[in-house]
């Protein structure tokens, strides 16, 4: 599928650029809780990089602003399905 | 001595009243300033709603604030918000120049757009 560029689930892909390289980030900020939850699934996991195409530098300072934010209940460690 | 720039929130419990609000923040400030630190700038949130519950509690009183002071002054305030009952979390973090570049962009609203839409939604709060 990787080296089939007409596969079907190609196009499903987000876009393959950092956003965060794009926009000149140089720190992301623990308390920009509507841009984390953004790069988070719906049971608040953090997104791979190869889904959201983040680099590696920025994904490392992502998850890291992501972990602050859970130590001080700004988003959830876990959210149930089930609602 | 040399002094670090550094970053502080904290959680109050929220059962307390206004007035007990203000006491631990000045509490907190004054801390720091006995330990030879200046604080920059407080930014009280106020009662939110936390994501989980911390001590069967499901909102706090946040408190960030800014501030200047020595490395050794951090393990003494930190060992004090520890011992007290009525702040529930504390996270302090060193500025690197890199954060303090942000810090910078942040206080003048240039901040770098990663997404068109989360900026208006970050503009909202602001007028709050």
């Amino acid at each position: 599928m990787i080296n089939n560029p007409s596969h079907p689930k190609k196009g499903h892909l987000k876009s393959k650029d950092c956003k965060f390289t794009k926009a000149g980030v140089e720190y992301i900020d623990y308390k920009q809780t509507e841009l984390l939850e953004r790069f988070m699934n719906d049971q608040g996991k953090i997104l791979p990089r190869r889904v959201t195409g983040t680099s590696a530098r920025h994904q490392r300072m992502l998850s890291r602003a992501v972990k602050r934010a859970r130590f001080l209940a700004l988003i959830p460690y876990v959210t149930e399905n089930m609602r | 001595m040399k002094k670090d720039f550094y970053e502080m929130t904290y959680i109050l419990n929220p059962v307390l009243d206004d007035e007990k609000f203000s006491e631990l923040v000045s509490l907190v400030n004054k801390l720091i300033e006995d330990n030879g630190g200046e604080v920059v700038d407080v930014d009280e949130w106020g009662v939110r709603k936390l994501a989980y519950d911390i001590d069967k509690k499901s909102t706090g009183y946040y408190v960030n604030m800014y501030f200047n002071a020595p490395a050794n002054a951090i393990e003494v305030v930190e060992r004090n918000m520890r011992i007290n009952d009525d702040i529930m979390r504390y996270l302090t973090m060193k500025y690197d120049p890199k954060m303090l570049r942000y810090y910078e962009l942040r206080k003048k609203g240039d901040l770098p757009v990663v997404f068109e839409d989360v900026d208006e939604e970050n503009e909202d709060n602001d007028d709050e």
